[in-house]
């Protein structure tokens, strides 16, 4: 293994010719072999599922497109997955408004405080995502935190349902969950924004407040976008929080696909889900992406 | 209070970081219309003066006087002047019109105004078909224009210009000088204009400012600073010189004279009061120009130094000799002359005598 | 006049702050309450006390799931490492085929939402008839993590000069010995930095685990199931340590994988 690792690693020079022409086709198999066999071939697999029928519990090997047709006729599925896209954009669009001033925050900051706030922002994305969860639940809750302090402060007088085990709490949760997601590429795109550039603002005459609009705002329009996307991508995927927190009203995309391979027991119809959020996500990845490639990039 | 043509004075400005000086006592005036460099090498505090006028930092001591008032404080974005920084730091997100209407635009100029503005900048600087590019579609002498375009077309009163051609190659470099110092010309209005190269100081700039270790060594024309250098420092900085190493004599208001281990050497001190002044028996510098020195017997000049020729280098339009007093061992002179198609009739062993006008000769303190 | 800019930076400071509080404070609830009791859902702050402590030390169902994820964070941090400087290697390497490919098929599982690479691997294991086990949970670790080992790795690698290389060769080091003299102890700190990492996300990793796993669960699908249940002082116990474990393992990986001119702290101006 190690040794093929080296031939594979390093550039042969002329002096030491390959032993055998073979060598290069062992590496090149060596380093595909696992991705191949356990990403694509699944991959591929669930894709070809997604064309399957399932009949009294057996998978019937015959392709049809009847779940993607079921999907888009049934009324149940498509205002649910409306809702979903809905409520992962407002995710998306909340945490951009949280993390935006915090990273902007962080780059009015010098040296080792920069980073060592920067690190304490990204060690909650380390930390168990179910015990994150659990933490914003017991505060979410009838009997929760907020409601008690709600309660204490005089604001209301008795429990709000505004935020128990519905939508709302699946949109705040995850909010509070994903922020961290969207502090670091907007931070790294504000980073990058050369101080010579602000001053050059200032130098022609430009406020604060104008430099910030104009130059600030436009430049870390990327790192924005990108951490929207990330923060929705990572938000539609999810099952875990709507079903810890969303409770019956609460139901989203993804405990839809999870039920298909449960109670319910039709994986050909939760493979054919499972489909088109992967082309939400793809769509979303790339218009996150977009924008980099077409505007004049900073040197 | 304000003397007529003085655009802006500095006085006493100083500048440290920590315990760290970067500016001492920096006294300077900056004439209305004029091109002024400020030279230095790396370190000098060059950049510095140009940071606190522009207002990119605070000075720690001492005035900057614009119209008779202190505009220490003065924020960045309401000083009359405008900066070509030295990457040119242009909007990488606006188009070229975008960046040459910036500061029109915030100060919210009407948008027909701004294009009619805009198109007449772009066309000085000669780039009027490139209004719809963006900066990373262009090359660097058209950054160049652009920032320079982005910079004038406020009317600032003064013009900041942070070693704008450092990136450009050689080539490029000699055709901007001549395009800046023609539109600063044409659009009369005052540039100051910091770099470490001392050929492009002197092609371009009215008057030279140079600086060393955070202070001002000399301002003057670019003729001054080269022939009648006030210091050893700028007189070893511009080129090749040759310096004599004395004591100063006496003096007849004119000319003086400084004993040096080659024989006495006569100096020219007109415009130089504080040579004349300084006191007989300190040390100093004689200063002449390779190019000052005649070879020969028969040619004329008060001062006259036998030496032996070491070495003849050919370096196309002139040929330096490099010889070696024969009344000093321990002192080597240059002579420049006009290179000749059959070649130096110099060879190195050569014994001659270089000869020196004292009208060419100058004092630097020692 | 400016009075704008003397507010915007406190703003600034409040939302920052206000942040923190949301990142941190509903951490803050289940660890200070696993010091007390519970009863009637609510906690009893009268007493504290370290019975949940105790109970959770005696808990077997947890203390097989710590076991169980210790073993496949473990396996996934050895087959992802390994693999993934192989494949850094590969990719660096002039006669490498079809580099963009390899590369997109490992970030698959990273850019897709876990469900999905979930499922896959779940139908896949079903197809060609391989039990659900630690190994299956192993293996959907490592397909997870290889992107980050992968890329960490590369990233090291690629920063490294070409002649570094060259030169061994040229004072006459084989292959092997260039790999283990001069790449190897190079790469040290990217790999352990890449492994605490991987070692840290196979902890938490929760939704291929709940597909791809067995009748074995590791200690946040444990914790799942626990939480569906409610609020307690056992989980709040757990949750406490798992979080201190975990923090640990971050301050670790940053020590690693931080650049040393942005630990040193960086001035300008």
């Amino acid at each position: 293994m190690s040794s093929r690792v080296a031939d594979a690693g390093v550039e042969a020079p002329a002096a030491h010719p390959s032993p055998s022409r073979l060598v290069p086709w062992f590496a090149a198999l060596a380093a595909y072999a696992v991705p191949i066999w356990f990403v694509l071939a699944p991959m591929a697999l669930f894709l070809g599922y997604s064309f399957f029928s399932v009949d009294k519990g057996n998978i019937v090997f015959t392709p049809t497109v009847a779940n993607y047709v079921r999907f888009f006729t049934d009324p149940v599925f498509l205002p649910i997955f409306w809702r979903t896209c809905l409520l992962c954009l407002a995710v998306a669009v909340l945490c951009v408004l949280f993390a935006f001033p915090v990273a902007y925050f962080l780059t009015t900051l010098r040296g080792r405080r920069r980073y060592v706030l920067l690190v304490l922002l990204l060690v909650p994305l380390l930390m168990s995502y179910v015990i994150k969860i659990y933490a914003v639940r017991s505060i979410l809750g009838g009997n929760g935190m907020l409601n008690r302090a709600l309660l204490a402060t005089g604001l209301i007088d008795k429990p709000s349902m505004l935020f128990v085990f519905n939508l709302n709490a699946v949109l705040l949760t995850l909010t509070v969950l994903l922020i961290p997601f969207a502090v670091l590429p907007i931070f790294l795109s504000l980073e990058r924004i050369p101080k010579a550039l602000r001053h050059a603002s200032a130098d022609l005459g430009a406020s604060n407040a104008q430099t910030f609009w104009r130059v600030t705002v436009p430049l870390s329009l990327p790192g924005t976008l990108s951490a929207m996307s990330f923060v929705f991508v990572l938000a539609i995927g999810d099952f875990l929080t709507p079903q810890m927190v969303g409770g019956q009203s609460g139901f989203t995309f993804g405990r839809i696909i999870y039920s298909q391979f449960g109670t319910a027991f039709n994986w050909p119809f939760g493979a054919a889900l499972s489909v088109i959020l992967a082309a939400v996500v793809i769509i979303a990845i790339r218009l996150g992406g977009r924008v980099e490639s077409s505007r004049g990039r900073i040197q | 209070m304000n003397e007529a043509g003085v655009l802006l004075k500095l006085r006493s400005v100083s500048k440290s970081y920590g315990a760290t000086a970067i500016l001492h006592d920096i006294d300077l005036d900056v004439r209305d219309g004029e091109f002024i460099t400020i030279l230095g090498p790396s370190g000098s505090g060059k950049t510095t003066i140009l940071r606190l006028i522009g207002g990119f930092t605070k000075p720690s001591g001492g005035e900057i006087l614009l119209d008779g008032r202190d505009i220490a404080a003065m924020p960045i974005n309401q000083r009359p002047f405008n900066t070509v920084f030295q990457d040119y730091a242009l909007f990488p997100h606006l188009t070229v019109e975008g960046n040459v209407g910036y500061g029109l635009a915030v100060r919210g100029t009407p948008r027909a105004e701004i294009a009619k503005r805009v198109a007449d900048a772009l066309e000085l600087v000669q780039l009027g078909p490139l209004g719809k590019r963006f900066p990373a579609q262009l090359s660097g002498g058209q950054r160049q224009r652009v920032a320079l375009a982005r910079a004038i077309i406020c009317r600032p009163r003064l013009i900041l210009l942070d070693e704008p051609l450092a990136a450009l190659d050689v080539e490029l470099r000699r055709h901007m000088q001549s395009f800046l110092k023609s539109i600063q010309t044409e659009i009369r209005t005052t540039f100051l204009f910091v770099t470490h190269d001392q050929e492009e100081a002197i092609a371009m700039a009215d008057r030279i400012c140079v600086m060393n270790g955070g202070r001002i060594q000399q301002i003057g024309s670019p003729h001054e600073v080269y022939y009648r250098p006030s210091c050893e420092f700028v007189a070893k900085f511009f080129g090749e010189n040759n310096l004599i190493p004395g004591t100063l004599g006496p003096t007849d208001g004119k000319t003086r004279s400084i004993d040096t281990a080659a024989g006495r050497v006569i100096c020219a001190v007109d415009g130089q009061p504080d040579m004349a002044a300084a006191p007989e028996g300190s040390p100093a510098f004689a200063v002449c120009r390779p190019e000052a020195v005649t070879i020969g017997d028969d040619a004329a000049g008060e001062n006259r130094f036998p030496v032996s020729i070491g070495q003849v280098a050919f370096a196309g339009a002139s040929t330096m000799a490099t010889a070696t007093a024969l009344d000093d061992p321990g002192l080597s002179l240059k002579a420049r002359m006009p290179s000749r198609p059959g070649g130096a009739s110099l060879r190195p062993g050569d014994t001659v005598t270089f000869v020196v006008p004292a009208s060419t000769c100058r004092l630097v303190p020692a | 006049m400016r009075l704008a800019d003397r507010i915007a930076p406190a703003l600034l400071v409040l939302m920052t702050l206000f942040v923190f509080i949301l990142l941190y404070g509903p951490l803050m609830v289940p660890i200070v309450s696993s010091f007390f009791t519970v009863s009637h859902g609510a906690v009893d702050w009268s007493q504290p006390t370290t019975s949940a402590y105790v109970a959770l030390a005696a808990n077997e169902g947890v203390l097989n799931a710590l076991w169980t994820t210790l073993v496949v964070g473990s396996g996934a941090v050895v087959c992802s490492v390994v693999l993934g400087t192989g494949i850094a290697l590969y990719y660096t390497s002039p006669n490498a085929k079809g580099r963009g490919f390899l590369q997109f098929i490992i970030f698959l599982p990273f850019l897709m939402p876990p469900i999905i690479t979930g499922l896959a691997l779940l139908i896949f294991f079903r197809q060609v008839e391989f039990e659900r086990s630690l190994v299956t949970i192993i293996i959907g670790h490592t397909v997870f993590v290889l992107a980050l080992v992968y890329r960490t790795i590369l990233t090291r690698l690629q920063s490294l000069s070409g002649s570094l290389v060259e030169a061994s060769y040229d004072l006459g080091a084989s292959r092997w010995q260039t790999f283990r003299l001069v790449l190897l102890p190079n790469l040290s700190s990217a790999m352990v930095g890449a492994a605490v990492l991987a070692f840290a996300l196979s902890f938490d990793e929760t939704m291929i685990t709940l597909l791809v796993t067995g009748t074995q669960s590791t200690l946040p699908v444990r914790l799942w199931a626990m939480m569906r249940l409610g609020f307690t002082p056992d989980i709040n116990a757990l949750v406490a340590l798992v979080l201190l474990f975990t923090t640990a393992l971050c301050l670790i990986a940053v020590r690693f994988l931080m650049p040393k001119s942005a630990v040193a702290g960086s001035d300008e101006d």
